[in-house]
Order: C-alpha cells, then structure tokens, then sequence
C-alpha cells in the first residue's frame, strides 16, 4: 500500500495538537491553514486553561469536579463521556504543555500558579500572564515545526480549504484547498481529514474573534453532508470593548484577578468612575449571586448586564450596555504580572490606563458552543476508548473534527479556560484513534482513482469561474457582510424572540440569495483576497440559518439560549408556604422541561431545498443528572432546597 | 522566470563563509587591541609635546630603541592590523545599509556614524602614515615618491621639530587632521561600547546605559587628547625644538644609548635643521 | 483620541496614499484614496472600507487592496507594514494618532526587507525558516505523560515570558539596517519542492535575524531547552549568524512586543563567543 496520510485543516490549538501527535505515532501529516499557524486565532486567548491540581485537590476538588462544573455551565447539554474524558486528561495536559516550555506563572516556590475562572469555585486555570492560548499556541507550532523539519509534517500555509473529497461510499479520501497566493486549486488525497478550523464568530460581522474565523471549512463539510449540532448555542461574553473592526476581548482573568463590575446607582453618572464613591456603586453580580460574584458563568453574566442595562437603565452610557470593569483596587504590579496582555490591549486601543480608571466594556460575540456532530467511543465507566477511531469522527467516515469546530465539551455553554483544554486534549486523544482507522484501511487515498479527486477540483474550478464570470456592478459582499452581522447581532444574541428570529431567518434567505449575485471588484488570478472572502461570505449563509433555525425551534431557556417568553419563573409568593409551592411548581417543570428539551439539535444540509433540517438526539447524562442551574441566586435557594428533597426521596424510592 | 543568482558573493565565499563568526569577531577585536590601543598610546605620546619638546623626542626615542625590529613590529601590530580592520571594516559596511531616514533613532544614527568614521579614519589613517611617515623605510621609495608628494615629513631624531613643521604653515592640514582624529576618537568610543554588546559585557538596557557613560567619558578624554596633541604640534617653536632635539642627539652619542647616524648629520647641514631617520 | 480630532466637521475625510503592486517583479505604483472618517479606526478599518469600496480618490475603479491580518488586536503578527514611513502593526495603528502626526493623509507601504506577494502583502517565509535554523523548540522525549515539568522559579518565568512572545511580526527585521532583502524567483527548470530546498538554503546563509537570536537566548535559558544548547550556539556561529549584528538596536526600539532583543543579542553574543572558544579549544 502507499503511504497514508493524515490532512489537518487548521493550524489552531487543535490542529497542531493533533499535527505533533500523529507525527509522533508515524503518521504523515500535511496541515493546511488560511494563515501561517503560528497566526491561528488560538494565539488571541488570554485568561487560561483549566485542570485541577494537587493545590486545588486539598481544597476538595478533584477531577470529577471539573467534569461537574463543565456540565453544569453547560446546562447539561453535552453527553457526558468525552466531558469526563477531557477533565480527567487536563491535569496530564497541563503538564505536557509546561513540559513544552509554555512559560505558565509560576508560584513563590515554583509551581504553575493558578486563578478563579467563571463557573467554578477552585482556582483551577492555569495561566502564562494574559496571554496563554498564545503561550500554548507557541509551544505546539515549535513542536511542529520541529516534526517539519524531520520531514514527517508539511504544511500548506495561506491555503484555503475548498471541501472534503468523498467517495461513492460516503468515506472521506482527502480534500481540495486553493492556494491564496497562486490561486491554484488541487487535491490531496488524505486517509483522513480533520477539521480543526475554529469558529465562525464573523457570521456576526463584528466579534471577539479574529477576520479568519468565518466557518467556511465547517460550512463546506456541513454543505457536503456533515451534521452540525448545537448551532443556536452562541456564546456572547460579557466583557469586551468595542472597535471598528473588532470587539475586543477583556479576559474572564480580569475577573478571575479580583476585578469587579458595577454600575453608577445614578443611571449614566457624568462623574469620572473614580469619584464615585463606593456607596453609590451597584456591584450588582456581586448582590445577585454572593458565592460565585464576579465569576457566574457568561451567559449569566451577560444577561446580568443586558438586565441592568436595557431593563433598569443603569448603563454607564445611554441606549449601549456598558458597565465598568473595575481593576483599580490591585497593586499595579501584580496586575502587570498576571494581566499585562490585556491591560496593553485596553490601553492602546482606548487611549486610557486601566490600573488608574475602571474599563468601560460590552458584551461582544465570543464562542460557538455548536459545531460538527461527532461522535464517540463510550466504556462502561462512563469515559471514552482510547484509540478508537470512533471518536471524534464527523458522520461522513474518514472526516473528523477537533476544538471549537466541533460541538462536544460545552453544551449550552462554556465555561472559561475550559476551549484551550478541549482543542489540546482533541488533538491528543484522536491522533492514537486515527492510527488505528488508518490500519483498518485497505487502500491508501493515494491510491484510489485520480478521476475522484479531478473531477472534484473541477467543480471547485467551475464554482470559481462562475463567480469570477459574473457581471460587474453586482452585490457587494462587504456590505452584505455587514447586513448579515446586523441581522444576526439583533436576532440570535444575549436575548431571543421568536418573532424576531423569523424576520432574521427571512432576512438572512434574501440575503443569501442576494450574495448569489455578488460581483467581484478583483477578477484576477493572483492573491485574490475578494474571491476568497466572497467565497466565505456565501458559505457564511448556511451556518446562519443553522443558528437561527435551531433558536426559533428550541422554546426554552438553556444556557446561552435565552428566550424570555419561556424563563422559568422567580419565586415571587409571599409566604414561605407559597413559595415552596411554586419552587414545587419549579422543579416539575424544569424536569418535564428537561425531557422535552434535553437533545441535542442537529442540522442536516439539503442542499437542493438549500435549507436546514432540525432533529433531535438525546444527550448522554447518564454520570450527573440534571439539577436546576442557580449558581445560588439570591432568592432561589428554596428551589434548590426542594429539588434536593425530590432527589433524595426518588433514591430512596429505588432500592 | 529565469533562475536567478543569489548574492552576488556566494560564488567566492567558502572560506569566509565558513569563519564568519571568526573573522568578526577578529575584526572586533582587531579595533580594541592592538588598532585602539595602539591610537590610544600613540595619541598620549603626541599629546606629550605640550609638555615641551623634550619630553616628546624622549618618548620617541623611547619607541625607536627598538632599532631593527621597529619596521617588524610596526607592521604586525599596527599597520596590518588595521589594514585588516579597516579592509574588512569596508567589505561590512557594504553588508549593511543606511536607514536613518525611516528610523532616525540615536542607536541607529551612531551605527551609520560607525560606518561613516570608519571610512573617514581609513583615508585619513592611509593619508596620515605617508604624510608623516611613509609607509617603508626603504631609501629609495622614500626619496623618490613620498618625499617629492610631501609625505615621510617625520624625523624621530628631530621629532618635535619634524612634528612642528608638518603642522605648520597653513591651516588645511590641521583641519584635515582635525576632522580624521575627531572621526578616530568617536569610533573607537563608539565602538568600545558596541564591542561591549558584541562581546556580551553589558547586556541589559541599564547596563548598555552605564557602559555608555564610561565609553562616552573615554571618548571626551580621548579626544582632547587628541586635540591636544594637534593644538601642541601646531604651536611647537622649531627653531627653539631643534636646538633641544640636537643637544638630546649629542647627549644620547656621547652616553653610548646611539650610535653616531649619518643621515642626521647629513639632514641637519642640508636643512640646517635637524631631521633623520633610523636604520 | 476622537475627541480632539478637529470635532464638529461634517463628513470629514483623509487620504490614504498606498504603494501598490500587483505581483512579485511587477512595478510598484502609488495610489490614493479617500476614506470617510470615523471615530476608533485603526489602519485596518481603514482597509475595509476601501476593499468595500475600491475606488481611488480621484474616482477610478481599481482592484481592491490586499492586505494581511487576522487578530485585530496586535498578537498574531500578520499585519505588519510600513505606516506613515516607519513599520508597525496596522491593527494597532490608530487612525486617529495617525492624523495628529500627519494630518489628512496616511501612507501604507509593504515592509521593504520582505519580497512583495502583492500590495501590502509579503511573503515572510525566510522569518520562519530562520526558527529552524536555530532549533526553536524543547526536544521532549514525546507527547506522553511524564508528570510536571522542570520546576522553574518565578524569576526564571519572568525572564522567559518577554521572550516567547515574539510573534514572528517581521518588524524588526523590517527596521535592521544589516537585514537585507533577498527575492529569488522559481526557476523555470525548477520544481516547487526544488525551489522551496534553495529558498531555504538561501536563507540559512543570510542574517539570520534578531527574532531567532532571542529564540536562542529563550530555549537555552529553559531547563529542558538548554539541553540543545550547543546546537543553538553552532547556528549563531554560523554563516548568517549573530555577527552579523552591527548593533544598530532598531530591533528592540520598533518591537510591538517590547521584547529585550539588544539584551538577548549581547547575551547571545558571549554565548556564542565561549562556544566557539570552546569548540576550538576543547574539542
Ligand atoms: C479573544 C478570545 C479569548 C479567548 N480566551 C480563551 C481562554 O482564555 N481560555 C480558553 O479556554 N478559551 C479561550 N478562547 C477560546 C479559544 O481561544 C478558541 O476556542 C480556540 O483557540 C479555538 O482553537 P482551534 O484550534 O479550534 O481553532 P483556531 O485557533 O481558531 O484555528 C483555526 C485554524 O483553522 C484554519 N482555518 C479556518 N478556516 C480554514 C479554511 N477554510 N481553510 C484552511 N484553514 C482554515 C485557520 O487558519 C486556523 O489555523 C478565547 C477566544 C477568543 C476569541
Ligand atoms: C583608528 C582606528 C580604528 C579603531 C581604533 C577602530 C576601532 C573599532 C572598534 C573598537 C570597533 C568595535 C567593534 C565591535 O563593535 O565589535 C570597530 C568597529 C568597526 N570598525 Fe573600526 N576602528 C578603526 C578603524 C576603522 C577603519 C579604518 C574602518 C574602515 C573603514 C573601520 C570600520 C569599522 C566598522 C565597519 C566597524 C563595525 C563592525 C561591526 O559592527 O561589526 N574601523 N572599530
Ligand atoms: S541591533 Fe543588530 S539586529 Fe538589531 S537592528 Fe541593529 S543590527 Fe539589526
Ligand atoms: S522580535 Fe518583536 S519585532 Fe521581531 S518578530 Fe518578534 S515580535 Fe516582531
Ligand atoms: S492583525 Fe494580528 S497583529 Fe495585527
């Protein structure tokens, strides 16, 4: 047989994880990436990544912990073997990655420093200053570049991949990518191709995510038949700051470090935040949830922010959601130390030093906890097979995805710190599995006909011709770009309705069928960056709709998916009596929320319709049963109390 | 597309190539010892004449007691070596470009003065050796060439005279020499403490700044020094320094320290000043 | 900032004047176009606005600019070009600042070291091969769990951390007066893998760059890292190598991430000097 090879298609976190793993076990390996992978959009995370460690275990925590918060963030809505897996594997991660030079803080004595991250009440993340996933990031193109130079890695850098190469089986043999500079479309036949392309936060125009983060490869492989689950669950951070072109993130660590958010009690107080004193501040995360504080997970952080903001009024300035992040009360040096990243990004992009004045941020686009269906190899005990080919395989054979492209570890939503730990461990854990898919072939890619990949960069040619060919004085994409942003942004963000989500599906058809007509202002044949970008635009409308159609359908409340039409209710009775009642009434209807809505949503392309197909799968919580998702908000504490009466009562009941 | 040659010095390089590292780091070191210890010597024994004519030709016999072997060591330890610096100084200098322009910042600006003193001292130092001294102490070429062009003006018999003379009458030759040794002066200040960088002795950029202080007060001391010694040369009394140099000559004979040289006589009834040099 | 940028003005306007090129070994033009003002643009805002619209100022209809970029926020060092005649990160680079330097008009040009791709765009593979040259990694056994790493003070971190955060910008190395630029073009009679084996030789034997000599400096300092440490050194030794600084410390004056490189070169320096001593000498 000839030689296998291994086609990774993005060069983030995962790729690369993957990338050095396979290249360790044998394997070839060509990795492809819009960017050099060193650029990859993995460099941009800055808080940290998650693991319990011999510190944290003394203060009660432990692996299963881990796993418990991440499925707790998550609302319960990821199957809870590979959540398990990864939490048990974090520790071994983080000392991989220390072991590869990443420069993590370090304690007094020498050890990994670690900080508070949202959802959690361990310090658990691990950390290099404010910027680790750069740090993290680093470390595995060194080791990439170490296995390049070996010869058994290639890399095709500034490629853009243009699809899967199927066979008449439905078995992925390779994939087709364009060369950005040449503009030279060819195949490469792969025994296996993973996908590793990251997010899709430009469907929303502006985010925290950076220009090449469009979805365009998850989109290809979701328009040539792979599924794709979660899509409505989109994470939107709480604190960021707003540019022309992007929102700039300000790292969860800034909370995680002490930092504390409020608002003026005087709604758009004029005085300079530093002069308002601290009876007249509303530390309102604080008052609402006093054991987690600054640190509730996002999704409840931002509609914290969006309450106070939009419902109460107390924005810091008029008809935005801003509040103040407030860092001034830490040593400067310890800020330095541990936030000096972000610290420069607030100051070179705002103009303000925010050791001296609190930061003024907004909520802002982050995370797709949605992605690529994938499947896995469960063992008894509830964790994953290693070396099993089965994990992490996308229902197309032979195609697989890793890290924030896939939809496995955060449910309906993420906790921080804990993507860095799920792109890393992916690539780990699948590379022994794809071994062994690898041997279980009969054929190598090479070998199969060459009219399979031909006539496949064919059509990819033809598709290109087309939009080339078309007539001057069209649509232009960068606006309509920017519509679909703003269609998006109102429609599928912090709060949803369903009213408005079908205008936004509506919206978003038409303007699919508008970019049918976009015109290229660059027709030639060398570094056509408006071909590209054109190309990714149009492959922006699938996952769109995906989005939307699945929060339209989803009449619920979980996680980032927030519909206030069907919220669960606060407990508002008078007497104590009443209110045990209607947390009675609480707990029933979480529970037959649960059974309704308990599933994962997963899309099916139809390409000839071009439309979405929902269905449902059941989600795997067979380790921790769903529990009410409080985080011991003030006034909820009864809810709680009842659900764990009921709980103990049905153990009881089962002998 | 045609297949296009790299660089142009690809061809020839092997053994340069190859002891890239050693040949600058000679050369770098080549600027400090002997080259900038050499000027710095050279420079305090020129800036003696200020304290008399005497002390001055007392230092220059210092240096001719070499008698035979002065040619040899001139040579290796001073001509070539700064040959060899200022040749190869040349060939990085074309390595490298100027780009003030776009960065006008001051690390940048003393790297193009480096390179723009290097170029001057090296004329200057060319320029100077056949002025003063002639390069080699061969007869012939001396009395043939250097002489009739107006070079080999110095006697180490008749130092501060010759010295005196050479300075004298005019103020061209001094101002070139003025601009050459303030060239010297700067590059072997500046370069003492880019050769501190290249050698790793200061490496932080407080400690760069600290080394900065010492070679810039080298420099200042260096080129008044310098100055100084120019200024002395320019102010010598010929006629009151030969009567010195003559009675130090007769001195040195009759003590036995020099044997009686014909060319001193021989200059001195010629010129009727004094003015020869050692075999 | 916005504020004190001539306020009030209605639809105000400021050129752009961009030096353009549509390939390698194609002739470079200048173009100018005239971009709406904005409060809180960068360059790269600037950009996408005349990829939207890419029209020059005195209304032709040309091909729109390319540019690189990805992070929008100065870590990914793609978008590195020359601004208003010194080199930068566009992404950081604030329109607003911009115009108080130079009023009404912004001046783009591609780094000059680099072989233009086309526009803005270069093409900085002699960057990365430089990172190979000097093994810029920690040779682990393997990806298997071996338990924590080498314990390493808080010291030790905060002399290494400045270091890794090199983003391979190029900026530097656009601002070295001793980094010249070097193009080579695919011979005809050359395969692509042909081309790419030159290429690197090629580069190998120019300089090879501060960036890579505070690579060294970085790994040779790490507990694990330092194990390679000779074969470090013997790249810095080598032809291209750190003797080629002519300490000019443009480098460490343009670095967008403030990374000590002068520090690093003189360290490297004396590194690299008891190396070759060594060699010499002991072996
Ligand atoms: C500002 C910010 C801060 C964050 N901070 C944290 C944090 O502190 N902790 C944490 O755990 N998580 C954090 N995250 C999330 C985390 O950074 C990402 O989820 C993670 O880095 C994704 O890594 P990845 O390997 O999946 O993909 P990416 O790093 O996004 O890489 C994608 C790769 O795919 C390539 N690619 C994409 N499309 C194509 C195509 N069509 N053809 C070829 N190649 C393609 C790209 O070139 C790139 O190499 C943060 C995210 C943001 C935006
Ligand atoms: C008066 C005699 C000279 C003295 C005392 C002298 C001294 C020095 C010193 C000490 C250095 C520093 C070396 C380093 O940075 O590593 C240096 C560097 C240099 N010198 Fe000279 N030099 C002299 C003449 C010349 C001449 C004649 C030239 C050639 C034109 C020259 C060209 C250079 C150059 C180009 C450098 C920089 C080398 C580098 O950056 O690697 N020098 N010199
Ligand atoms: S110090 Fe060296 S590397 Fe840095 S700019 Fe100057 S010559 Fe280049
Ligand atoms: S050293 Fe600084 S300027 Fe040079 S490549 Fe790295 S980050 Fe860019
Ligand atoms: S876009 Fe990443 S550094 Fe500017």
């Amino acid at each position: 047989m000839a030689r296998q090879r291994v086609m990774v298609v993005g060069g983030g976190l995962a790729g690369l994880s993957a990338a050095m793993k396979l290249a360790e076990l044998g394997i070839d390996v060509d990795v492809m990436s819009l960017t050099p992978v060193k650029r990859s959009h993995s460099v941009c995370a800055q808080g940290g990544i998650n693991s319990c460690s011999d510190q944290t275990r003394q203060a009660g925590d432990s692996e299963w912990k881990h796993f418990d918060d991440t499925v707790y963030g998550g609302d319960f809505l990821q199957h809870q073997p590979p959540v398990k897996e990864m939490a048990y594997w974090a520790p071994k991660i983080i000392n991989l990655m220390d072991r590869l030079g990443v420069t993590f803080n370090r304690t007094t004595e020498g050890f990994i420093d670690r900080r508070r991250f949202g959802g959690t009440l361990y310090k658990r993340t691990a950390f290099a200053g404010a910027t680790t996933g750069q740090q993290l990031l680093y470390a595995l193109d060194e080791q990439v570049r170490r296995w390049e130079v070996a010869g058994k890695v290639r890399k095709y850098e500034h490629w853009d991949f243009l699809g899967p190469v199927l066979d008449n089986h439905g078995v992925c043999r390779g994939c087709v990518g364009q060369d950005l500079v040449s503009m030279e479309i060819r195949a490469f036949p792969a025994d296996a191709v993973l996908i590793a392309s990251g997010g899709c936060g430009l469907l929303y125009g502006r985010s925290t995510n950076s220009v090449m983060c469009t979805g365009s490869a998850v989109s290809r492989c979701f328009q040539a038949g792979a599924k794709y689950a979660n899509g409505e669950f989109i994470q939107v951070h709480p604190t960021a700051v707003p540019g022309a072109d992007k929102l700039r993130l300000m790292s969860e660590s800034a909370r995680g470090e002490g930092g504390r958010v409020w608002v003026p009690r005087t709604p758009q107080d004029p005085r300079n935040p530093r002069d308002i004193p601290e009876s007249e501040r509303y530390y309102f995360l604080e008052e609402r949830y006093p054991q987690y504080g600054n640190l509730v997970p996002r999704d409840i952080a931002t509609r914290e922010i969006f309450d106070i903001c939009i419902n109460e009024g107390l924005s810091v300035e008029k008809g935005r959601q801003c509040v103040y992040l407030d860092l001034t009360h830490i040593p400067r040096q310890e800020l330095d130390r541990k936030l000096g990243g972000i610290l420069e990004i607030y100051e070179k992009f705002q103009g303000v030093d925010p050791r001296v004045t609190p930061m003024k941020i907004f909520p802002a686009v982050h995370y797709s906890m949605g992605g690529l269906w994938v499947d896995y190899d469960r063992t008894a005990d509830g964790g994953l097979r290693s070396a099993s080919p089965t994990n992490m395989v996308t229902n197309l054979p032979g195609l697989y995805a890793l890290g924030e492209c896939n939809y496995q570890y955060h449910g309906a939503n993420r906790l921080g710190a804990n993507s860095l730990l799920s792109c890393i461990f992916d690539g780990l854990f699948a590379a022994p599995g794809l071994e062994v898919w690898l041997s279980s072939r009969a054929t190598a890619a090479a070998e199969a006909p060459a009219s399979l990949f031909e006539s496949e960069v064919r059509r990819q040619q033809a598709c290109q011709q087309e939009l080339i060919r078309r007539p001057a004085g069209g649509e232009n994409p960068y606006l309509l770009h920017q519509t679909l942003g703003e269609v998006m942004t109102k429609a599928a963000t912090v709060v949803r309705r369903n009213p408005q989500l079908r205008d936004a599906l509506r919206e978003v058809e038409e303007l699919a069928a508008r970019a049918k007509r976009c015109a290229l202002a660059d027709t030639g044949q060398w570094t056509n960056q408006n071909l590209v970008f054109t190309r990714a635009l149009l492959d922006m409308f699938p996952l769109a709709q995906t989005i939307l159609r699945g929060a339209l359908a989803r009449d619920e409340c979980r996680g980032a998916h927030y519909k206030p039409e069907f919220a669960m209710p606060h407990l508002t009775g008078e007497t104590t009596a009443q209110r045990r009642a209607e947390a009675d009434a609480w707990c029933t209807r979480f529970d037959e929320n649960n059974r309704r809505w308990l599933k994962s949503t997963v899309a099916v392309w139809q390409p000839r319709e071009e439309s979405v197909q929902l269905s449902y799968e059941d989600v795997d919580t067979s380790l921790i049963p769903p529990r009410p998702r409080l985080y011991g908000l003030v006034g909820a504490a009864l809810i709680e109390e009842v659900w764990n009466q009921r709980v103990t009562a049905q153990l009881a009941r089962v002998p | 597309m045609e297949r296009r040659p790299v660089a142009a010095s690809t061809d020839c390089r092997p053994f340069l190539a190859r002891n890239e590292f050693l040949i600058r780091r000679l050369h770098s070191l080549t600027g400090l010892i002997p080259v900038g210890a050499f000027m710095t010597v050279h420079l305090a024994t020129n800036a003696s004449v200020l304290d008399g004519p005497a002390t001055f030709q007392r230092a220059v016999y210092q240096i001719h007691s070499l008698g035979r072997l002065l040619p040899v060591v001139e040579w290796a330890f001073i001509f070539l070596p700064i040959l060899f610096h200022g040749l190869l100084g040349l060939v990085i200098i074309r390595g490298g470009m100027v780009n003030t322009g776009s960065y006008p910042l001051i690390g940048n600006i003393r790297y193009v003065l480096q390179r723009a003193t290097g170029v001057i001292a090296l004329v200057f130092i060319l320029c100077h050796v056949f002025h003063m001294h002639g390069w080699f102490h061969s007869e012939l070429w001396l009395e043939r060439v250097v002489e009739p062009l107006g070079g080999g003006r110095f006697r180490p018999f008749s130092a501060p005279s010759t010295l005196g003379a050479a300075m004298q009458g005019g103020l061209v030759i001094p101002a070139l020499y003025a601009v050459g040794l303030v060239a010297c002066v700067y590059h072997l200040a500046n370069g003492l403490w880019t050769m501190g960088i290249t050698w790793g002795v200061w490496a932080g950029p407080q400690a760069q700044r600290r080394a900065n202080w010492i070679c810039g007060t080298a420099g200042v001391v260096l080129g008044i020094l310098a100055l100084s010694a120019l200024y002395g040369a320019m102010t010598v009394d010929v006629p009151r320094a030969v009567e010195i140099e003559d009675a130090l000559y007769e001195a040195r004979v009759t003590a036995h320290k020099l044997a009686p040289n014909e060319r001193k006589r021989a200059d001195a009834e010629r010129t009727g000043r004094g003015g020869s040099r050692v075999e | 900032m916005a504020e004190n940028h001539r306020e009030g003005e209605a639809a105000k306007t400021f050129d752009v004047r961009i030096l353009r090129q549509a390939g390698p070994g194609q002739a470079s033009y200048w173009e100018r176009h005239r971009v709406s003002y904005e409060p809180d643009m960068n360059v790269i805002s600037v950009l996408q606005k005349i990829a939207a619209h890419p029209r020059t100022a005195d209304g032709q209809d040309v091909t729109p600019v390319a540019w690189d970029c990805n992070c929008l926020e100065e870590v990914c060092g793609s978008c590195t070009m020359v601004i208003n005649g010194r080199v930068r990160q566009a992404c950081s680079a604030l329109v607003d600042r911009l115009l108080e330097q130079h009023p009404d008009e912004i001046e783009l040009r591609p780094a000059s070291t680099f072989p233009v791709v086309r526009d803005l765009v270069v093409d900085r593979g002699r960057l990365f091969q430089a990172l190979k040259k000097v093994t810029a990694w920690v040779a682990v056994d393997g990806y298997y769990d071996r338990g924590e790493g080498p314990p390493q003070s808080q010291e030790e971190q905060e002399q290494l951390y400045p270091l890794s955060h090199c983003m391979s910008c190029g900026c530097c190395l656009e601002a070295c007066p001793q980094y010249a630029r070097v193009e080579l073009t695919r011979g005809v009679d050359e395969s692509p893998e042909e081309f790419v084996q030159r290429q690197a030789e090629t580069y190998d034997r120019l300089f090879l760059g501060p960036h890579a000599i505070s690579q060294v400096i970085l790994f040779n300092s790490h507990p694990t890292g330092r194990h390679m440490s000779s074969l470090r050194l013997d790249a810095l030794i080598a032809e291209g190598g750190i003797q080629l600084c002519g300490n000019a410390q443009n480098c460490v004056a343009v670095c967008p991430k403030d990374i000590p490189l002068t520090t690093s070169i003189a360290r490297a320096g004396r590194a690299a000097t008891v190396h070759a001593l060594r060699k010499w000498f002991d072996v």
